[in-house]
């Protein structure tokens, strides 16, 4: 009689990581999460350029495609680190984090896996927001390793976001309630940031919060990064990047520890 | 548990409810008599509006973040659209932030009708009784109750930023009634939607339909604008007509022409609708 | 009232959904006050069946008629006389016990007192005064159920539906349950009852009727489908398992033309006489001087029934044991 019972293989981290990882990405390849995602980076770009274009023409010197380009990536992201707390929230909801945790599955693997899933769909929406950038004239002026550190840099906000996202995700306990309750405060932070229009279009006591919150912060970096045709963007010195990597490394030393106590207090 | 009094197992009856007893009422009326509809449908959205009491958070959240957003909005386009339309930008961003609370919560809506179908409790109440209409009624009028909880909340976030309205108490309680109609015509499309599609596509579908037809109407940057040849566009779609029939109630300007918009624009989607959603409906609740 | 009145009457229903049956030409009848349990494998149409009389299907052949009213002419009638619950418990999770049985009654025509009295009343029938007032999500699995049970019997209902009732349920709830059942037959409501616990099924059902690939396969009392399957036989385990071959020895006169079954540490001999066969054996265990460590008189449980039954006509003659399967 054949054991029916299987065997006990010995599993590598690697591997599980790779399994959960295709378990959270392959879904979306088929059910059109992807063509959604790609889509939004496209919507966005759309529905911000063709109405302000005109509107902040007297405002916002040079092309309005170089100025907002940037702000689509990042809404996109922004977009991508609500989608991660959904997913998270459903995972932990279901009961499947609690299966893992009987495995022999290191605590971090599925949450590693999710933030790959998370990653690839962050990829996928600057690859789409540079491409619609560049249907409406966006290009990149600097030298090609700017443009590589603007890349980064969108990737390295999207880690940042989707991990916090990953965490307010495990520890809510409605999933539904997760998406209305983050897409409002994410839009408000983009639109009261210099992601539309310059600071000083502003009423004089909001200003300061303009010009100092982190997506300000991260569009003056990505701009610097990418460049203008006029040349009036600032160049690429540490003022400039300084800020949004410590908004970011900030971010992440309040978050580590507190995803570290999320994940202990489960067990 | 206790047991059955002797009288009662003589009788051979549990001290179960008495079928002549006068409490009872409309059991004799068909299913199909209109009072019954009537009542049917306003004990289910008293259902409706009792689970919002228990569930207290998301209320308030739907009813304060469209404010929210109003009081964002404002801050973020209200200098450059009155410097170019020469009057305050409160007039279309107050109904747009109305509009926009009462579509996107109809989401909700939607999301609850599609879980209560799996937990069975659509299965239950076709089960009852009851005429066969009340249970989508119901879910209407607890939207239509929510939308104008909205709009008044909006509408009194708007006088503290400087709105007011200068056509006097008629023209303000037909502005409370525009998003009314346009909402719960849209409510019923989500339902309609909500009994076809897979949970969260649905609300990301709306989301992206929702902020659309935000950014192309009149209410969020003045139509001349746009780029020409997207205007007839932004011009037509039935924010913008239920938006410019706001602003003309609230401080002046055509009212006609964009309330008739609006009303042929929710009336044409609730013809679309409404057959398919009676059908799915039944569909859900019968196996 | 009389109590050969049928409640319920089933005749010849069938139901496809695409390709697959789920009802062939099912014909049965339930009498007023009469517990009868549906019993089959998973997809075996026992739902279905339910779903047909309960109007949330209609047959695609055949008539049905619960408490007089056909189930697909007057579907609004039948809906005044029954009461379903299903699998799962259906009602709104946000609302407090309280809350739903008041909408339950409200919506079937009590005014607003005569269901506030009415909610009172179950909720102290059913021993959930302390959770009245708390959201149904908060409820452990029983009372849920007992909430569940307890909205469908708000107004009276003359045949009660329920659909695997006990599923999940601790042993002290199911008990409860159990005694819901006997009370709704001393009330005289007709109650269909679907399990797949076979014991349940035994202990609460007047009649049985086993369906499978939407057939109706046997019908008849617990005790008549028990007998159908096998009859009684002894188990006598000995105190030293070595003694067994010398038990055997002692038993096999008997038996004149067969060897009891060994199994390891038991034997099992066949029981014709019931009771005097057992004393018989023990006798002569007792003069041949071996010691018994537990004896029993046993007959085929609902599940060799059950077993036998459904089981595929292939595996059937394969199948040893000393239940004989009845053709």
């Amino acid at each position: 009689m054949t054991d029916w019972t299987g065997m006990r293989p010995n599993p590598s981290p690697i591997r599980q990581w790779w399994v959960l990882s295709v378990r959270v990405i392959a879904p979306s390849l088929r059910n059109g999460e992807l063509l959604i995602a790609m889509s939004l980076s496209a919507v966005f770009t759309v529905s911000l350029y063709l109405p302000l274009k005109n509107l902040m023409a007297a405002f916002v010197h040079g092309s309005y495609a170089q100025y907002l380009i940037p702000v689509i990536a990042l809404l996109a992201v922004y977009f991508s680190a609500m989608s991660a707390a959904l997913r998270s929230s459903t995972d932990t909801v279901s009961g499947i984090n609690r299966r893992f945790g009987s495995m022999p599955i290191a605590p971090m693997t599925p949450v590693a896996a999710r933030m790959s899933g998370n990653l690839y769909r962050c990829a996928t929406a600057l690859a789409t927001a540079i491409l619609c950038g560049y249907l409406i004239g966006f290009r990149f002026y600097r030298s090609a390793e700017y443009t590589i550190g603007f890349c980064l840099l969108v990737m390295l906000i999207g880690f940042t976001l989707c991990f916090v996202g990953d965490l307010i995700g495990m520890v809510s306990k409605n999933p539904e309630a997760m998406t209305f309750i983050l897409v409002l405060p994410a839009v408000i932070l983009v639109m009261v940031s210099v992601g539309l229009q310059p600071a000083d279009q502003f009423p004089g006591w909001l200003q300061p919060f303009v010009r100092n919150q982190p997506t300000s912060q991260f569009l003056y970096a990505l701009r610097a990064c990418a460049g203008d045709a006029g040349h009036s963007t600032a160049a690429v010195t540490t003022l400039n990047i300084a800020p949004a990597l410590a908004w970011l490394a900030g971010m992440l030393v309040v978050a580590g520890p507190l995803y570290a106590l999320a994940i202990w207090r489960r067990r | 548990m206790k047991s059955a009094t002797h009288d009662d197992a003589l009788q051979g009856r549990l001290p179960l409810y008495d079928d002549t007893s006068s409490g009872l009422d409309g059991r004799q009326r068909s299913e199909t008599s209109p009072q019954l509809l009537v009542r049917q449908s306003w004990l289910q959205t008293r259902r409706l509006l009792i689970r919002w009491r228990h569930d207290a958070q998301t209320v308030i959240l739907a009813l304060v973040l469209p404010s929210m957003l109003l009081v964002a909005v404002n801050l973020v386009f209200g200098k450059p659209v009155s410097t170019v339309s020469g009057t305050s930008a409160l007039y279309g961003s107050v109904p747009m932030a109305a509009l926009m609370g009462a579509i996107f919560g109809s989401t909700a809506a939607g999301v609850n009708l599609m879980r209560e179908r799996e937990q069975g409790l659509l299965t239950r109440l076709w089960v009852l009784p009851i005429h066969r209409a009340s249970g989508l009624l119901s879910r209407l009028t607890a939207e239509a109750v929510r939308i104008v909880a909205t709009a008044v909340v909006v509408m009194c976030t708007g006088f503290v930023l400087g709105f007011r309205f200068k056509q006097g108490i008629a023209a303000a309680a037909a502005w409370v009634a525009v998003p009314a109609i346009f909402g719960v015509a849209f409510a019923l499309l989500v339902t309609t939607t909500a009994l076809y599609l897979a949970n969260t596509v649905l609300a990301e579908a709306t989301g992206m339909v929702v902020s659309l037809l935000f950014f192309f109407c009149t209410g969020f940057v003045p139509l001349a604008q746009y780029p020409s040849w997207i205007q007839p566009v932004v011009e037509h779609q039935p924010m913008s007509y239920a938006v410019e029939a706001m602003r003309g109630l609230a401080f002046g300007g055509p009212v006609v022409t964009p309330i008739v918009g609006t009303l042929l624009w929710s009336a044409g989607i609730v013809a679309v609708c409404t057959a398919p959603m009676v059908i799915r409906y039944r569909k859900a609740s019968m196996r | 009232m009389p109590t050969s009145e049928k409640t319920v009457i089933v005749s010849g229903i069938s139901k496809s959904f695409g390709d697959v049956a789920a009802l062939r030409d099912i014909s049965f009848e339930v009498s007023r006050g009469e517990v009868l349990g549906l019993l089959g494998p998973n997809g075996a149409g026992k739902t279905t069946m339910v779903d047909v009389l309960s109007t949330l299907t209609r047959p695609d052949r055949g008539h049905a008629r619960v408490a007089g009213h056909d189930v697909v002419s007057h579907p609004a009638r039948v809906r005044r006389s029954i009461m379903l619950t299903g699998q799962q418990v259906a009602v709104d999770n946000l609302l407090t016990g309280h809350q739903n049985l008041m909408l339950f009654g409200q919506l079937q025509g009590l005014t607003q007192a005569a269901a506030c009295a009415r909610a009172a009343e179950l909720i102290r029938e059913f021993d959930l005064e302390d959770a009245a007032n708390r959201r149904v999500e908060t409820y452990s699995g029983g009372m849920r159920r007992r909430i569940d049970i307890a909205c469908g019997l708000v107004v009276r209902p003359e045949v009660a539906f329920l659909d695997e009732p006990t599923t999940g349920l601790d042993p002290l709830s199911r008990q409860s349950i159990w005694d819901l059942v006997g009370r709704f037959k001393d009330a005289g409501i007709t109650t269909l009852l679907t399990t797949q616990y076979l014991q349940e099924a035994d202990a609460l059902s007047d009649r049985i009727i086993v369906i499978d690939r939407g057939v109706v396969i046997a019908e008849g009392t617990a005790e008549q489908l028990k007998e159908r399957t096998g009859s009684r036989y002894c188990e006598i385990v000995p105190k030293d398992s070595k003694e067994l071959p010398a038990m055997a020895e002692a038993l096999s006169s008997l038996l004149p033309y067969e060897k009891p079954t060994l199994a390891s540490d038991r034997i099992v001999i066949p029981a014709p006489d019931g009771a005097n066969t057992l004393m018989e054996a023990l006798r002569r265990l007792d003069v041949a001087n071996i010691g018994v460590a537990d004896v029993a008189l046993r007959r085929p449980s609902l599940d060799d029934v059950f077993i036998a039954l459904t089981k595929k006509p292939a595996t059937r003659a394969a199948g040893g044991s000393a239940a004989e399967v009845m053709p």
